[in-house]
C-alpha cells in the first residue's frame, strides 16, 4: 500500500547510499518488519485504508447524495485513525530500520493533525452540498494528505520526510483546486503546485547535501555527527535549503507570498485544513531538524524570519476586505509568532511551539468552518462588508466567531493567549536573551488587535446588509465549530495539561540525540 | 477652655430650617415657610443672647468638640466649635443682624413667587456664617468660608433668569475662589509648618517658633496668603470687583450678605490669625495698605455712582478697608468694634434703601427719587440716621469706631499719619457722597413718574413689589411707606446705629476683647491706660479733625445737590476724563475681562483644544495609523498575483539565506 | 458569616456576570430582562457591603483572601484578596451599576438583552480587575473589561460610536501590552505570578537582572494605567469615547474604568517597584499636574456637555496620580478618597447628562439655558453634584481634593500651589456650564415642555446625591480603612525616604 509503496524504494536508495555491502544484507536480512513496526504506523494505516475505500465506493454510489455517506466514511475513518493512535502511543520506539519514530512528540502531532482533518471534514459535509463538489477525491484526498502529514512528524528520516512532505502537500495541491467553477480555485490551485513543487526542490536538494555533509540522512544520525565537533559548511548550505522549503510550507516571510491567493482560491474548509495540519506537520519537521538533528546557525536566520513573518503579516492583514485573505495574513503573522519559539531556547521553544500548532490549529480550523458556513454557494460571502450586522442576523455565529478573533487577538482564557504566553515565557526565559525579540512580538499583537476588530466591528456596530442571507448551521458544521471552540476554551482555561504533555515530548525531542521516551504518552493516562 | 457641649447647636439650628423649607417649602404655606425661618433663626439668637448670657471672661474660651471629620496618619481635623470674646461679638453681630434682616424678609419677599427657596437660602447661610465664626480650626472655618461663598452665589443669583444675575452669582463665587486658594495654600502652610489646623494649636506654635528670619519668612507668607483669602471674602484691591455686582440679589441679601456679616468675614479671619500677623510685620503692612487703598478708591467711585445700591456696595467696600487699616495698624479689637457698628448702620442703610426701592416700585436709579422724605417718613428718619452715623457725627457708633480706626492708625507703632490723612480723606467722601445720596432721595421734589415704574416692574426688585401694590389701594407707582414687618427692623437697626457705638467709650469693648489680642497687646496702648497726657491731646485734635471732615462733606453735598443741583453736571463736564474714569469704576472689570478673562478663553480654545489636543495629540495619533495603512498598502503590492514575481522572491529569499549560512559556515 | 469570607469575594466578583449569563435564558420580554438585571446588580450591590462591614474583623494585610490553584504550568493562582483601598473601589463598582441600570431603563430599545449582559459581565470584569491579587489573574480581569465597554460604546452609542470604541479599544490594549511583557518578564524570573510573591522576591533583591530592567518594568505597567487613567498626553481617547458612549457606559467608564488604571498605579508601579516610583515621580507629577491645568482648561470652553465633563475627568484624576506620587500619607489617602468622591460625582453628572439627552437628544450647552424653570429638581440635583465636583466643604469632592493638595505641598510645595489652582478652575468651568445650561431665560421652546424627573430617575440620583454628602461629612468611614492600607503601601522601603509625612 501508500505505506510499503513510500518505504521500499528507500530502502533500496539507503542501500545505494550505504558503503558496505554487508550492512545492507544485515540490514535486509536481520529485521524485517515486525507487528510492532506496523503497529508504530497504525494511524497511517487507518487513514489510507478508509481513503481507498472511499475511492472504491464512490463510483457505485450516487453522486448526487454519494457526499453524506463518504463524508460519513471519512469521518469514522479520521475517528479510528484518532483512536488509533493511542494505540500507536503504547508501542513507543522506532520502526522501519529506525526511520519511523513513535514518541510522544510524534503523537502529539499525529493526534493534532487527524483531529485537524477530522474537523475540517466536519465543516466540508455542508460545504459539498452547498457547492455541488464531488466528494469521492475530495475526502480521500483529504485523508491521504492526513497520511502524508502524520508521517512527516514521526520520520526521523530526511528521505522519509520528504516523501511524506510529498503526499501531504500534492493532495492539498489538488484540493485547492476544487473549487471548479471557479478560476481563482484552479489558478490558486496551480500556483500552489508550481510554487510548492519549487520550494520542496530545495527541500530534497539540502536533504542530498546533508547526507554528503554527515553521510547520513538520519536524523540522529546527523546530529551525532554535528555534535563531533567542526562541523562543514555544506551542513550549514544544506540547512539553509532546508529552511528554505519548511519556510515554504510554514509560510514565513519571504517564502509566504503564495499564502493570501492561495487561501482566497481555495474551498474554505480545505484552507482551514492547510493552514493547520500541514503547517503543523512543517513545523514538527522544522523542530526535528532544528533541535533534534540540531543544525547548525539558524539563530538570527529564524530571528529575522520571525520578525519579517510578523511586521509583514499584520500589515498585509490591515487592508484587506476579504476575510479569507485576511485570515491568510494573519496566518503569516501567527507563523512568525510561532518562529519565535524556534529562536527560544530549544525545549522550552519546543513546548511552546507544539502548544502554539494546537491552539492555532483550534481556533483557525473553527473560524474558516465559520467563514465557510457563512461564504454560501460559490463563495459569495466573504468580503467584510458582508458580515455587516451579522451580529444582528444571528448572534451565536457572530459570538463564536468573535471568540475565535479574540483568540487570534490572544485575549485571556482563550487558548490564542496561552500559545502567546508561551511563546513569549520561552523567548523571555532563554539564555540567548529574547526581549527584543518579544518586544517585537508584543508590539505586533497589538497591531494585529486592529485588524480582528474590525471584523468584529462589521458584525456588531454596523448596519446589517438585507441581501446578505444567514443560513441556519447544519447539524455537522456546528459540531466542527463547537468542537473547535471548546478546544479554543480549554487550552485557554487549562492549558496546563496539553503543556505538560509538550513539554515531556520536548524534552524526549531535545534529550540526548533523541532517546525514546519509555513514558506513556500522559493523556493516555489521564484518559 | 471650658468644654461647653451646646456650642454647635447655634449653627445647626439654622441648617434644621433651611433643610425644612428646602425640601417641604415648594407645598407648604407661606406662612408655615415664615414660621420655620424665624423661628430656627430666632432660637440661633436666642442661643447667641443666652451664651452671652452665661459667658464670663475667666472661664473663656468655651469650645465644644462634635466629631472627628477628618483623619490621615497624624493629621486630624475634627467638628469642633469655640466661643471666645472675638466670636462672641461676631455671633451676637451675624444672629442679631441675620434675624432681624430674616424679619424684614418676610415682608420683603412675600411676594415672590418662590419665597420658600427665599427663606431656605437665608437659613441656610446663617448655617455657614456661623459655623465660620465658631470654628475651632481653620478647616471648620474654611466650611464656612466656602458656605457662605455658595449661599452668597444662589442668593445673588436668586433671579436666575436674569442673566446679569446669574452672572453676578457665578462672579462672586469665582472671584471668592480666587480668595479661597490663598486661604487654602496658608493651611498647606499651618499643615507643614505646625502639622495642624487647631486655632489653639498654631498660634501656640507660631508663638513658640524660633526668632530668625526663617520662621519669620512662613508667618509673612502664611499672613499674606491669608489676606488673599480676606481681600476675596471681604471685597479688598483688587479683588473687590464682584461686590458691586452683587447687588444684583434681592436687596435683604445685599443688607445681610454683602453688608453686615459676610463681607466681614475676612476681617474676622484676619483679627483671629492676630498671633501670626504679629509676628509678620511685612504682612500687617501689606494688609494695611491694602486696606487704606481700598478705602479711598472705593469712597472716589462711590461719589459717581447713580444706582443707590451701588452707592452703598461702594461705601462698604471702602467701610471694610477700614477695618483692615486697623487690623493692619495691629489695632485688631477696633477693627472688630468698626465691624460691629458698620453690621448695624450699613445693615440699616441697606433695609432702608431697600424700603425704599420697595416703596417706589423697584426704582434704584437716585436720578429718579427725591422728596420722599414726604412719601416715607419712617425710612427717611431712620435712613438720616444711619447717614449721619456713617459719615462719623458724634455721638453715632460710627463716630466712635472710626476715630478708634484712625486714633490708632496714627498712633500704634505699626501706624502713619499718611494712614491717618488716608483716612480722613476717606471719611470726607464718604460723609460727601452718603449726604449726597440723602439729599438727592429724600430732598427736593419727587422725579420719577408712574410710566417708569410699569417698566421698571420687570426689574429685579419689581418682583418683589409688583404683585404687592395689584393688591394695595393706593395707585399704581405712588411712593409709599413699607408694611411694619420692615419698618420695625430698621427702627431696631437706628437704634443700634445711634447707641452702638457706646460700649467703645473708655476702651471699654477694647478691654473685653483683650485676652483674644493677648499676644497682640504689646503692639497696643489703649487709650486712658497707657496713652499720658499729651496723646490723649493729640486724640482729641485728631478727632475734631475728621468730624471737621465730615461736616465738610455734608456741606458740598448740601451745596451740590440740594443748593445748586445744576452744579454737578458743570462740574462732571469740565472734569470729562476724569469724572468718566469714576463713574465708569476706573474700567477695572473692562481691565480684568481684557486681561484674564478674554486671553484664558481664547487661549483654551485656540491653542490647547484645537492647537494641543485635536491638532498635536490626536493628530499624530490619526497619523500614525494613517502611516501603518501606507505600509500596510507597500505589503499588499508584494501580492502582484503574478506567479513569476512570486517564484522571484521566494529565489530571492533562499539566495539570501543560503548565502547567510555560507558565510555562517566559512566563519 | 465566618464561613462566609473566604467565598464572599468569589461571589461578589461572579454574582453578575453568572446574573448576564443567566439572562440568556430568559425570553426576550425587555421588562423581565431589566428587572432582573436590576436585581442581580443590586443583590451584588449588597453582598459587596459585606466586605467594608467586616473588614476590621480580617487579619492581614490582604482580607478575604482565597488562593487556589489554577494553572500548574504556567503557575497561576486564582488569588483573590482586597485592602482598605480596594476594597471602597469594589463598592463603588456595585454601587454604580444599579443606578446604571436604573438609567438606562428607557434609553436601550433595542438589542436590550445584550446590553445588560454586556453590562453585567463588565461589573465582574471590573471588581475582578480590584480583587484579584495574582498577576495574571488582573490582566485577565483588565482586558475583560476592554471588550464589553467597547460593544458598548460601539452598539449603544451615537454619533461617530464605531470610532470612538476602536479608538478606545486599540489606546487600551496597545498599553495593556507593554504591561502583559511586563509581567511575562516578571514571571520569567520569579515564576510566579502572584502579587505578594513578587513584591517579597523583588525586594529581597532575589529578582536577576532586576536592577537594569526594573525602569523598563516600571514604564511597561505605567504606560498601560496612564493610558487608562488617563494621563496627559494619552487621554484623547477620553472625550470620543465618553461623548459617543451610552450613559450607562460613561457612568461606569468615568466612575469605575478610569480608577482602574489609578489604582494599578498605586498598587503595581508603587507597590512593586518603589524606587523607581519615586526615582520617577517629578516628571509623573508633572504630567499630573499639567492634567489637571489643562484639563480644567480645555473643558472650560467645551460647547458639548458631555466632552466637558470627560475633560474635567482628566483634570481630577490628575489629583490623583499627584497624591499618589507625593508619597506621603496625605497624598495617597486623598488620592484614594478622590477616586471614590470623583466615582460618585462624575458618574452623577454623566446620568444627570444622560437624563436631559434622553428628553432632547443633544449634549450641546448651546441648545439649552433656563432650564431651572422647567426642571427645578432637576436643576437642584444638578446643582448638587456640581457642588461635590467643584471640591465644595462638607460635599465629597472636598476631602480628596485637599489631602492630595496638602499631600502634594507637603512634597513639593510649587507643585502643590500649581495643582490648587484646580479649585479656581473648576469652579469656573462648571459653573459656567451650569449657568448657561440653567440660569436666564428658556431660549429654545422645546426646552419649556421638558419633563422634570421621574420617580425612576430619582431613585437613581438620590443615591448619588446623599453618597457625595454622606461621603463629606463623614469622610472617616472610608479614611479610617484606607489609612492603614496607605501606611502598608509607604511601607518599606518607602518609609525610610519618606521625612515629610504630615503632622511630623
Amino acid at each position: 500500500m501508500i505505506l510499503s509503496a513510500a518505504i521500499t524504494p528507500i530502502v533500496v536508495m539507503r542501500a545505494a547510499f550505504s558503503h558496505s555491502l554487508p550492512v545492507l544484507l544485515a540490514q535486509t536480512q536481520v529485521s524485517l518488519p515486525q507487528a510492532a513496526d506496523y503497529m508504530r504506523i497504525l494511524p497511517e494505516l487507518v487513514l489510507s485504508i478508509f481513503g481507498m475505500l472511499i475511492m472504491v465506493v464512490d463510483p457505485l454510489l450516487d453522486p448526487e447524495t454519494s457526499h453524506q455517506s463518504l463524508g460519513t466514511i471519512a469521518l469514522i475513518g479520521t475517528l479510528v485513525a484518532l483512536a488509533s493512535t493511542f494505540w500507536m502511543a503504547q508501542y513507543p520506539g522506532t520502526a522501519f530500520w529506525n526511520m519511523v519514530r513513535v514518541e510522544d512528540f510524534s503523537v502529539f502531532f499525529h493526534f493534532l493533525v487527524i483531529a485537524i482533518a477530522a474537523v475540517a471534514i466536519l465543516s466540508s459535509f455542508e460545504y459539498l452540498r452547498v457547492q455541488r463538489i464531488r466528494a469521492g477525491e475530495y475526502y480521500g484526498l483529504i485523508l491521504f494528505g492526513t497520511v502524508g502529514m502524520g508521517l512527516m512528524s514521526s520520520a526521523i528520516e530526511l528521505v522519509l520526510i520528504f516523501i511524506a512532505l510529498e503526499i501531504s502537500s500534492i493532495s492539498t495541491y489538488v484540493l485547492a483546486g476544487f473549487r471548479r467553477r471557479d478560476a481563482a480555485s484552479s489558478e490558486a490551485s496551480l500556483k500552489y503546485f508550481l510554487l510548492g513543487s519549487f520550494a520542496t526542490a530545495f527541500f530534497l536538494y539540502g536533504v542530498a547535501l546533508m547526507f554528503g555533509a554527515t553521510g547520513s540522512t538520519n536524523l540522529d544520525e546527523i546530529s551525532r555527527v554535528l555534535r563531533s565537533g567542526n562541523v562543514p559548511v555544506l551542513a550549514y548550505v544544506a540547512t539553509a535549503l532546508m529552511f528554505v522549503g519548511l519556510g515554504f510550507k510554514v509560510a514565513s516571510v519571504p517564502f509566504h507570498v503564495w499564502t493570501p491567493d492561495v487561501y482566497e482560491g481555495s474551498p474554505a474548509p480545505v484552507v482551514g485544513l492547510m493552514s493547520t495540519g500541514p503547517k503543523a506537520a512543517a513545523f514538527a519537521v522544522l523542530l526535528r531538524v532544528l533541535f533534534q538533528a540540531n543544525a547548525p546557525g539558524t539563530f538570527w536566520l529564524i530571528w529575522v524570519s520571525a520578525v519579517l513573518s510578523m511586521t509583514l503579516g499584520n500589515l498585509g492583514a490591515m487592508v484587506q476586505n476579504n476575510v479569507k485573505r485576511l485570515l491568510a495574513y494573519s496566518s503569516i503573522a501567527h507563523a512568525g509568532y510561532l518562529l519565535v519559539a524556534f529562536a527560544a531556547q530549544p525545549e522550552l521553544g519546543t513546548s511552546a511551539a507544539m502548544f502554539y500548532t494546537a491552539a492555532y490549529a483550534a481556533m483557525n480550523v473553527g473560524a474558516f468552518a465559520v467563514v465557510s458556513h457563512f461564504a454560501n454557494a460559490g463563495e459569495k460571502y466573504v468580503t467584510l462588508d458582508d458580515y455587516a450586522g451579522l451580529g444582528r442576523k444571528s448572534p451565536v455565529l457572530a459570538a463564536t466567531f468573535t471568540f475565535f478573533l479574540m483568540s487570534f487577538i490572544g485575549i485571556p482564557i482563550t487558548g490564542g493567549f496561552f500559545a502567546k504566553f508561551y511563546v513569549l515565557n520561552a523567548a523571555l526565559a532563554s539564555k540567548s536573551n529574547l526581549v527584543g525579540l518579544a518586544v517585537i512580538l508584543v508590539l505586533n499583537s497589538g497591531v494585529a488587535a486592529y485588524y480582528y476588530l474590525r471584523i468584529i466591528v462589521m458584525m456588531y456596530m454596523r448596519e446589517p446588509k438585507g441581501e446578505v442571507p444567514v443560513t441556519r448551521v447544519p447539524v455537522m458544521t456546528a459540531i466542527a465549530i463547537t468542537v473547535c471552540v471548546l478546544a479554543t476554551l480549554y487550552l485557554g482555561v487549562y492549558p496546563g495539561r496539553v503543556l505538560r504533555y509538550a513539554t515531556a515530548s520536548a524534552r524526549g525531542l531535545v534529550g540526548d540525540t533523541g532517546a525514546v521516551t519509555v513514558s506513556p504518552p500522559s493523556y493516555a493516562r489521564a484518559e | 477652655m471650658t468644654p461647653n457641649p451646646y456650642l454647635w447647636l447655634v449653627p445647626l439650628l439654622p441648617l434644621a430650617g433651611a433643610a425644612i423649607n428646602g425640601f417641604f417649602g415648594r407645598r407648604s404655606s407661606k406662612k408655615a415657610v415664615t414660621t420655620v425661618a424665624l423661628v430656627f433663626c430666632g432660637a440661633a439668637f436666642a442661643m447667641a443672647l443666652f451664651l452671652a448670657a452665661g459667658f464670663s471672661s475667666e472661664s473663656a474660651p468655651y469650645s465644644c468638640d462634635l466629631a472627628h471629620w477628618i483623619r490621615s496618619d497624624k493629621f486630624q481635623v475634627d467638628f469642633s466649635f469655640y466661643l471666645d470674646q472675638l466670636s462672641l461679638v461676631m455671633l451676637l453681630v451675624v444672629t442679631g443682624v441675620g434675624f432681624l434682616i430674616h424679619i424684614y424678609s418676610v415682608g420683603y419677599m412675600w411676594d415672590d413667587e418662590s419665597f420658600y427657596r427665599f427663606m431656605a437660602y437665608l437659613n441656610l447661610f446663617m448655617f455657614f456664617m456661623l459655623t465660620l465664626v465658631l470654628a475651632k480650626n481653620y478647616l471648620v472655618m474654611f466650611i464656612g468660608w466656602e458656605g457662605v461663598g455658595l449661599a452668597s452665589y444662589l442668593l445673588i443669583g436668586f433671579w436666575f433668569t436674569k442673566d446679569s444675575a446669574a452672572s453676578a452669582g457665578k462672579k462672586a463665587f469665582i472671584v471668592n475662589r480666587i480668595g479661597d486658594f490663598g486661604f487654602l495654600i496658608a493651611l498647606f502652610l499651618m499643615i507643614k509648618h505646625f502639622g495642624s489646623l487647631d486655632f489653639t494649636r498654631v498660634f501656640a506654635a507660631a508663638q513658640r517658633m524660633p526668632a530668625g528670619a526663617a520662621s519669620v519668612g512662613t508667618l509673612t507668607a502664611i499672613g499674606l496668603l491669608l489676606m488673599v483669602g480676606a481681600a476675596g471674602k471681604s471685597a479688598q484691591i483688587p479683588l473687590y470687583v464682584w461686590l458691586p455686582d452683587a447687588m444684583e440679589g434681592p436687596t435683604p441679601v445685599s443688607a445681610l450678605i454683602h453688608a453686615a456679616t459676610m463681607v466681614t468675614a475676612g476681617v474676622y479671619m484676619v483679627s483671629r490669625s492676630s498671633a501670626i500677623f504679629d509676628r509678620a510685620p511685612l504682612a500687617l503692612t501689606v494688609v494695611a495698605v491694602i486696606g487704606t487703598l481700598t478705602a479711598l478708591f472705593a469712597a472716589t467711585i462711590g461719589i459717581a455712582q447713580t444706582d443707590i445700591k451701588k452707592v452703598l456696595a461702594y461705601s462698604t467696600v471702602s467701610q471694610l478697608g477700614y477695618m483692615f487699616m486697623a487690623c493692619g495698624v495691629g489695632a485688631f479689637s477696633a477693627g472688630i468694634f468698626h465691624l460691629m457698628t458698620h453690621a448695624f448702620f450699613k445693615g440699616l442703610l441697606f433695609l432702608a434703601a431697600g424700603s425704599v426701592i420697595h416703596g417706589i416700585g423697584g426704582e434704584q436709579d437716585m436720578r429718579k427719587m427725591g422728596g420722599l422724605r414726604n412719601y416715607m417718613p419712617w425710612t427717611f428718619w431712620t435712613m438720616t440716621i444711619a447717614t449721619f452715623t456713617i459719615a462719623g457725627f458724634p455721638p453715632f457708633a460710627a463716630y466712635f469706631s472710626k476715630d478708634e480706626i484712625l486714633w490708632k492708625a496714627y498712633s500704634s507703632p505699626n501706624g502713619s499719619w499718611f494712614y491717618w490723612l488716608i483716612g480722613v480723606i476717606t471719611a470726607f467722601i464718604t460723609s460727601f457722597y452718603m449726604f449726597r445720596l440723602w439729599f438727592l432721595t429724600f430732598f427736593g421734589d419727587y422725579r420719577g413718574d408712574p410710566a417708569v415704574h410699569d417698566v421698571k416692574h420687570e426689574s429685579a426688585d419689581a418682583h418683589a413689589t409688583h404683585d404687592k401694590h395689584a393688591h394695595d389701594d393706593h395707585g399704581h407707582g405712588a411712593p409709599h411707606e413699607s408694611p411694619w414687618v420692615m419698618l420695625g427692623p430698621l427702627v431696631i437697626l437706628a437704634i443700634l446705629s445711634v447707641v452702638g457705638g457706646w460700649v467703645g467709650i473708655g476702651g471699654r469693648f477694647e478691654h473685653f476683647l483683650a485676652p483674644v489680642f493677648q499676644s497682640g497687646a504689646a503692639t497696643e496702648l489703649a487709650p486712658g491706660t497707657g496713652g499720658e497726657a499729651g496723646a490723649a491731646g493729640t486724640e482729641t485734635l485728631l478727632m475734631l479733625i475728621s468730624v471737621c471732615a465730615a461736616l465738610f462733606g455734608l456741606f458740598f453735598a448740601w451745596l451740590l445737590y440740594l443748593r445748586r443741583p445744576q452744579l454737578p453736571a458743570r462740574i462732571a463736564t469740565s472734569l470729562g476724563g476724569l469724572y468718566r474714569a469714576v463713574a465708569n469704576k476706573y474700567y477695572i472689570d473692562e481691565l480684568y475681562a481684557a486681561l484674564f478673562v478674554k486671553p484664558l478663553i481664547e487661549g483654551s480654545t485656540t491653542i490647547l483644544w484645537h492647537g494641543v489636543d485635536q491638532g498635536v495629540i490626536d493628530a499624530s495619533v490619526n497619523e500614525s495609523a494613517h502611516a501603518a495603512r501606507e505600509l500596510s498598502d507597500a505589503a499588499r503590492h508584494m501580492q502582484s498575483g503574478n506567479l513569476r514575481s512570486y517564484a522571484g522572491w521566494i529565489a530571492a529569499g533562499g539566495a539570501v539565506v543560503i548565502a547567510y549560512m555560507v558565510w555562517m559556515g566559512v566563519r | 458569616m465566618e464561613s462566609l469570607s473566604p467565598i464572599i469575594l468569589t461571589l461578589v466578583t461572579f454574582i453578575p456576570a453568572a446574573g448576564g449569563v443567566l439572562i440568556l435564558l430568559i425570553p426576550r420580554r425587555d421588562r423581565d430582562i431589566k428587572l432582573w438585571a436590576f436585581s442581580v446588580s443590586l443583590l451584588t450591590f449588597l453582598a459587596s457591603l459585606h466586605l467594608p462591614v467586616h473588614l476590621r474583623r480580617e487579619t492581614g494585610v490582604f482580607k478575604f483572601e482565597i488562593d487556589k490553584v489554577w494553572i500548574t504550568a504556567p503557575n497561576i493562582h486564582y488569588h483573590m484578596g482586597i485592602d482598605g483601598i480596594s476594597v471602597w473601589l469594589v463598592v463603588l463598582t456595585t454601587f454604580l451599576t444599579p443606578l446604571c441600570v436604573l438609567i438606562s431603563w428607557t434609553s436601550i430599545h433595542e438589542r436590550v438583552k445584550e446590553f445588560f449582559i454586556l453590562l453585567l459581565i463588565l461589573e465582574t470584569a471590573l471588581i475582578g480587575v480590584f480583587t484579584s491579587l495574582d498577576l495574571f489573574l488582573f490582566y485577565f480581569f483588565w482586558e475583560a473589561t476592554l471588550i464589553p465597554m467597547a460593544l458598548l460604546i460601539g452598539m449603544y452609542g451615537h454619533g461617530r460610536k464605531v470610532y470612538a470604541a476602536v479608538k478606545y479599544f486599540l489606546f487600551t490594549v496597545i498599553g495593556s501590552m507593554f504591561m502583559l511583557a511586563a509581567i511575562l518578564w516578571l514571571y520569567a524570573k520569579v515564576g510566579s505570578f502572584d502579587f505578594t510573591v513578587i513584591r517579597n522576591a523583588i525586594h529581597n533583591g532575589a529578582v536577576p537582572g532586576f536592577e537594569s530592567a526594573s525602569l523598563w518594568l516600571f514604564l511597561g505597567f505605567f504606560i498601560a494605567f496612564a493610558v487608562k487613567v488617563p494621563i496627559f498626553p494619552l487621554h484623547t481617547w477620553l472625550p470620543d469615547a465618553h461623548v459617543e458612549a451610552p450613559t450607562a457606559g460613561s457612568v461606569l467608564l468615568a466612575g469605575v474604568l478610569l480608577k482602574m488604571g489609578t489604582y494599578g498605579l498605586l498598587r503595581f508601579n508603587v507597590g512593586l517597584f518603589p524606587d523607581q516610583a519615586h526615582r520617577n515621580a517629578p516628571w509623573i507629577m508633572v504630567l499630573a499636574l499639567i492634567g489637571i491645568i489643562y484639563g480644567a482648561l480645555v473643558s472650560l470652553v467645551q460647547p458639548n456637555m458631555k466632552k466637558l465633563i470627560a475633560y474635567s475627568s482628566v483634570s481630577h484624576l490628575g489629583f490623583v496620580v499627584l497624591g499618589i506620587f507625593s508619597f506621603t500619607a496625605a497624598g495617597l489617602n486623598g488620592a484614594v478618597f478622590v477616586m471614590l468622591a470623583h466615582g460618585v460625582a462624575t458618574g452623577g453628572l454623566f446620568m444627570l447628562a444622560g437624563i436631559l439627552y434622553e428628553r432632547r437628544h443633544t449634549y450641546e450647552i448651546s441648545e439649552f439655558g433656563g432650564l431651572a424653570t422647567p426642571m427645578p429638581k432637576y436643576a437642584a440635583f444638578f446643582l448638587v453634584i456640581v457642588l461635590a465636583s467643584v471640591g465644595l466643604p462638607l460635599l465629597n469632592g472636598f476631602i480628596g481634593e485637599f489631602l492630595v493638595l496638602s499631600g502634594a505641598f507637603q512634597d513639593r510645595p510649587i507643585y502643590g500651589i500649581l495643582a490648587a489652582t484646580g479649585v479656581i478652575w473648576s469652579a469656573c468651568y462648571l459653573l459656567w456650564m451650569y449657568q448657561r445650561v440653567f440660569f436666564g431665560k428658556v431660549t429654545h421652546d422645546v426646552n419649556n415642555t421638558l419633563p422634570d424627573l421621574t420617580r425612576r430617575e430619582k431613585a437613581a440620583l438620590w443615591p448619588v446625591a446623599v453618597a457625595a454628602l454622606v461621603m463629606g461629612v463623614a469622610p472617616l468611614i472610608w479614611l479610617s480603612s484606607i489609612d492603614p492600607a496607605v501606611q502598608v503601601a509607604l511601607a518599606p522601603p518607602i518609609r525610610q525616604l519618606l521625612t515629610k509625612v504630615v503632622g511630623q
